[in-house]
């Protein structure tokens, strides 16, 4: 007999860290309306900083991050300065294949400069347990769990109270209408992106200790952030969110219930895209841009 | 005809002599360079009819992969020969194309290539969770009493090219090209006007995933291993994007330019930078970026713009 709770949890604290994944793509995708191809290689790019930072200075990931977080938001602001606005008003085609390209890029300077091979950052809570009667919860997972908790929670504060918070979600909205209310545009884009970013290197500080880090990480954690957004509805934050536990217990269930699950898990974040995209194109809670 | 398009003509007629001749020299090396070139220049010239109709693909290994477990299961399985094994891989990757298009409606820009890249990936792992049919993550060799020697795979390279480029020269010659342009610029409007936006969308990608498909059984045939890892590559996607952009997106010659040079780059990089690993792929990265930025017409639009005294012809379909 299959233990229901511990379905549940696993599926919790990964839902959690899906979350935080791709909460940044959404906000970037909301804002700009460009699907950042690249955001999965920042993933990739936290997860070797927090490595390095453990394996040479012994510096541990959870202390790393908030400098991780300042330095991805500074290459996340001199990306979208230096290549990425330049493309805003391209054809989409353009976008597409511009952080196509970026992500390419960052890929492979990462094989060149650390190889291809596997490495982890094992910090002592990485493998410890704790149960509780029949249950297994691993510390760090719980731990990425609540730190992504903590991180979205102040994304979701700030875009709501905030001064900036509230520019950004008007140029969302309608970026016409925000012109008018005397908001620059193109600040506003370079905020969200580089808080996108910022995000994405966070997200990979975590993952640092529960996954595997190599050079192509980042292409299907993107694929998943993709179907999340998706899932949710391009563009909002909550649905963001909520998709990202719809998919966590989605492929938890797979894992649990179908024989050989741990292989089809991969697959259910593809068939989530194409049964959204048939069904319901906006998402849980997103805006159609659909045409 | 301008000088242009007859100098254009001629040019394509010799490349293609030329393609044909290679395998036939006896030279491995060249023979294989030729070879990529053909098959690359086949999934560009897909790529960019469906980039056309403003379908931005980001899931050509589907395609791809397809045709070469078709083909190598038709041969290992029913002892299908090269030839005859081609077709039922071309219908595959018709009717991949045909349920891609239906499935996708009316969605454009990033929600069809999310679409495509989302196909790619699960076909990638239905192929690795079906280890009954497809060899799973063990892969499976192609079964040697069938080979039919390697000048035959190196010339059918060449054909399914120049096929592919003739299928991309009759569509820009016909209403086809305009219909699709249009849909690429305002398919709501295109609709107005008396287009039929799903009917031009089914048929152009059956067209571009049968020759996608043909490309990917070709090459299954001149590896001779299979694997999920292998059939539905991600580098064939971004080889297949890189070759039209390269050359000059939305042209007839955009592909076939591209696919030359990207091929060039490669062996340049190899030659260069030797075995280090993944500089060949940052370097794609980059060119991808530079000309996305700075010269979004490609190598054909330079071209186009210098006054050559035989200036290449706008071809009907980019004007």
């Amino acid at each position: 007999m299959i233990n229901f709770a511990q379905l549940l949890i696993d599926a919790l604290l990964m839902g959690g860290l899906y979350a935080l994944m791709s909460v940044g793509l959404s906000l970037g995708f909301g804002v700009m309306r460009i699907i950042n191809f690249a955001h999965g290689e920042f993933v990739m790019l936290g997860a070797y900083g927090a490595f390095w930072g453990l394996t040479l200075w012994h510096i541990d990931p959870l202390i790393a991050m908030p400098l991780l977080i300042v330095l991805g938001f500074l290459a996340g602001w001199l990306l979208f300065r230096g290549v990425i606005e330049w493309a805003l008003k391209a054809p989409q085609l353009n976008q597409i294949l511009l952080t196509f390209g970026i992500a390419l890029v960052l890929q492979h300077i990462a094989v060149v400069l650390w190889t291809g091979d596997v490495r982890s950052a094992s910090p002592g809570y990485a493998v410890s347990t704790t149960i509780i009667g029949d249950l297994f919860i691993v510390h760090g997972r719980l731990i990425g769990f609540l730190v992504a908790g903590v991180l979205i929670a102040a994304l979701m504060t700030w875009l709501r109270y905030s001064e900036t918070g509230r520019a950004l979600r008007a140029v969302a909205q309608n970026r016409d209408a925000a012109i008018l209310m005397g908001i620059d545009p193109g600040r506003i884009y370079a905020l969200s992106f580089a808080t996108s970013t910022a995000l994405g290197v966070a997200s990979g500080a975590i993952v640092s200790f529960l996954i595997n880090i190599t050079p192509f990480m980042g292409f299907p954690i993107l694929l998943k952030a993709v179907a999340i957004v998706i899932l949710g509805g391009l563009g909002s934050v909550a649905g963001t969110v909520i998709g990202a536990f719809v998919l966590a217990i989605a492929e938890t269930m797979v894992a649990y219930y179908v024989p050989d699950g741990a292989g089809w898990t991969e697959g259910v974040a593809f068939a989530l895209i194409v049964a959204i995209l048939l069904i319901r194109p906006r998402g849980i809670a997103g805006q159609s841009l659909a045409t | 005809m301008t000088r242009g398009s007859v100098a254009a003509t001629c040019a394509g007629i010799a490349a293609g002599i030329v393609a044909l001749a290679i395998p036939l020299l006896g030279m491995p090396l060249l023979a294989d360079i030729d070879f990529r070139i053909c098959a690359l220049l086949m999934v560009a010239v897909s790529w960019n009819l469906m980039a056309g109709a403003g379908l931005v693909s980001l899931g050509h290994s589907a395609f791809w992969g397809l045709g070469a477990y078709v083909a190598i299961l038709a041969a290992n399985d029913f002892a299908v020969p090269f030839a005859a094994s081609l077709l039922p891989a071309m219908l595959a990757g018709a009717l991949l194309g045909a349920a891609l298009a239906l499935i996708t409606g009316r969605m454009r820009g990033i929600y069809f290539a999310i679409s495509t890249l989302a196909a790619s990936e699960g076909l990638r792992v239905l192929a690795t969770m079906l280890p009954d049919i497809t060899g799973g993550g063990n892969g499976l060799y192609l079964d040697s009493k069938l080979f039919p020697g390697k000048t035959a795979i190196g010339l059918a390279a060449p054909c399914g090219a120049i096929l592919a480029a003739l299928i991309a020269w009759a569509i820009s010659r016909s209403r086809y090209a305009f219909a699709l342009r249009a849909m690429r610029n305002n398919e709501l409007a295109s609709q107005m006007l008396g287009v039929a936006p799903i009917r031009f969308r089914v048929g152009i990608m059956m067209i571009a995933g049968a020759i996608a498909t043909l490309a990917g059984a070709i090459n299954a045939w001149h590896g001779g291993y299979l694997d999920p890892g292998v059939g539905f590559d991600l580098k064939t996607t971004i080889d297949a994007q890189i070759a039209p952009i390269l050359g000059g997106v939305y042209t007839l010659p955009g592909p076939i330019i591209g696919a030359i040079a990207t091929i060039g780059f490669e062996e340049l990089t190899r030659a260069l930078f030797g075995g280090m690993v993944g500089i060949s792929l940052l370097v794609f990265g980059i060119v991808l970026v530079v000309v996305v930025l700075c010269m979004p017409q490609g190598i054909f639009g330079l071209l186009r713009g210098l006054r050559l005294p035989w200036r290449p012809a706008t071809p009907r379909a980019a004007r």
